[in-house]
């Protein structure tokens, strides 16, 4: 089996979408407070929830992402 | 709780005041009014001995202050049954002479309903003291000359809507209007059973003399017999009046019998606000029995078994639920068969909770009177007022109107119309919130 070199700019990258999926399911988590006049403090108490609306994201993009490079690799052929 | 226990109940928490000044009327069973009338005699007579009149002797029999001078009843049989109650009382055949004896101060009319406003008004204008068997009167005129009579003589007269005494309806009342079931947005009365309404005739030439009742020469049938204990409860929860009654009425079962009063009977009232009141009464099903219950927004008051039931919606879950909840709906829902206002629904099953402890539930099975429904209170207060010659403050307003408006649901019935009350039947009327 082949040795796998991530490099620093990957997980960079990976780091930062991981970001922004989680900023954006913070944002997913106000506006459900905000939409259904729920408590401010499911900011925190919530935070489960985000987590895991993060994973599902990450997961989501990664997917995309996949099929974007299966198709350029189908391309190039 | 019974009635002394609620009063001291109220005094423990500092609502003494508060529920007397709510409830002016329950001041005569107060303690402290009772002690104002300790040691003294109420001379009582009573006209018509028959079921409700025995019912009443056997309270007044308990009651300390009540001599019963005099008993009144033209069917002998009656007469003699109440006497073994009272063996010294004089018996009268004619109730006028009854009225003439001067040994009696109040007067207690328990006849058929097309007698009691002319008794009662030869009654007061004899200057006695005046306890009348609900309903008032026999028509709308009649009913606002008891009223004016009284006014005239400046009276004591007391309507037996036993329900304004009852300790379970004050506290219900009490919570209602304090919002405790949020805005009044329905009343709903009903009043079932399963018999034909009739007593045993010893002969044929008495019917309709035992049977008054189902005759529409004597009575206004269930509206009057029933219905006018459940119309007050709507304008004391309500703390107004309706506006306009409609109503259907047959005689769609019992119908064999020669009777002509209807023995099934649906009226709604509505009030100014837009709220409807309603009563339905049929005697040849009894499953849902009799019901007393005053809607609102927030929670339902059902007077007859004492319970408050909550319209708290049920816990939501977080917002991030929700939302969820609100996409997974979207995804499965199906355009065609559209949204929720296709879910049936059934009632709810939320426990009650009791408005009040160890209190008796009447079923409204019995045609004489039930246990613990106020009538005991209603007698006594009768008896402070014969004594003292008070009259209790509000009630006979809200007396004076379910009568009023039982008749006019009745008249409505017959007119297949819509019909509001006269103007010339208003008389003051001071919500009792
Ligand atoms: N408040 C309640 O919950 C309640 C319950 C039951 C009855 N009631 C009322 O009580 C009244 C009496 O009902 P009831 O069931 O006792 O009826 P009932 O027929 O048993 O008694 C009526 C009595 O009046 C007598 N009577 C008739 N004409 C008379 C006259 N001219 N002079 C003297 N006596 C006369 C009759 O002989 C009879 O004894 C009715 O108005 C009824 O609506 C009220």
């Amino acid at each position: 089996m082949k040795d796998t070199i991530i490099t620093a700019g990957a997980k960079r990258r990976e780091l930062w979408i991981l970001l922004a999926c989680f900023v954006v399911a913070n944002m997913v988590n106000w506006y459900a407070i905000i939409r259904f006049a729920a408590p401010w403090y499911e900011i925190f108490t919530q935070i489960g929830y985000v987590v895991v609306t993060t994973l599902v994201f990450y997961l989501l993009i990664l997917i995309l992402r996949l099929a974007q490079k299966l198709i350029v690799y189908l391309k190039q052929k | 709780m019974n009635r002394k226990e609620f009063l001291a109940d109220c005094g423990k928490k500092g609502l003494a005041g508060v529920a007397l000044s709510l409830f002016p009327w329950l001041e005569s069973c107060s303690e402290k009014a009772q002690q104002e009338v300790k040691g003294e005699k109420a001379r009582i007579g009573m006209i018509g001995t028959g079921s409700r009149g025995l019912y009443h002797i056997k309270n007044l029999l308990r009651m300390p202050n009540v001599e019963m001078v005099a008993l009144c009843d033209d069917y002998r049989p009656h007469l003699e049954n109440a006497a073994q109650y009272y063996p010294n009382a004089k018996l009268y055949d004619d109730y006028r002479k009854l009225l003439e004896d001067k040994s009696v101060d109040g007067v207690i009319v328990t006849t058929p309903l097309y007698l009691h406003g002319r008794i009662t008004m030869d009654a007061l204008r004899a200057g006695k003291r005046v306890f009348c068997e609900k309903s008032m009167a026999f028509t709308l005129d009649e009913a606002l000359d008891v009223y004016n009579c009284r006014k005239e003589m400046n009276g004591v007269l007391l309507i037996g809507q036993q329900r304004l005494f009852d300790p379970k309806y004050a506290r219900a009342m009490q919570m209602i209007h304090e919002g405790k079931i949020g805005k009044v947005v329905g009343v709903r009365n009903y009043w079932y059973r399963n018999n034909d309404w009739r007593r045993e005739v010893p002969s044929p030439e008495l019917e309709r003399r035992i049977n008054w009742r189902l005759y529409s020469e004597y009575s206004r049938g269930l509206m009057t017999e029933l219905a006018c204990h459940h119309l007050q409860n709507g304008s004391w929860a309500m703390g107004m009046l309706p506006e306009k009654v409609m109503g259907s009425g047959s005689l769609l079962h019992w119908n064999k019998d020669g009777r002509d009063v209807y023995d099934a009977v649906s009226a709604i009232f509505t009030y100014p606000n837009g709220v409807n009141m309603t009563f339905e009464s049929i005697i040849s099903n009894k499953h849902f029995g009799m019901g007393e219950q005053i809607l609102g927004t927030e929670g339902t008051i059902d007077l007859v078994t004492c319970m408050r039931y909550t319209d708290e919606p049920a816990p939501k879950g977080s917002g991030m639920h929700q939302l969820v909840a609100q996409i997974e709906n979207g995804v499965m829902s199906n355009s065609v068969f559209a949204g929720t206002s296709w879910a049936a629904e059934t009632s709810s099953l939320a426990p009650g909770i009791p408005i009040m402890d160890n209190v008796t539930i009447s079923t409204g099975e019995s045609t004489v009177g039930a246990e613990a429904d106020g009538s005991i209170e209603i007698m006594e207060a009768f008896v402070h007022a014969v004594i003292t010659g008070k009259q209790p403050e509000k009630v006979l307003e809200e007396s004076y109107y379910a009568t009023q408006f039982a008749l006019l649901a009745d008249k409505a019935m017959h007119e297949n119309a819509i019909l509001t009350l006269d103007e010339k039947y208003r008389v003051p009327y001071e919500p009792m919130k």
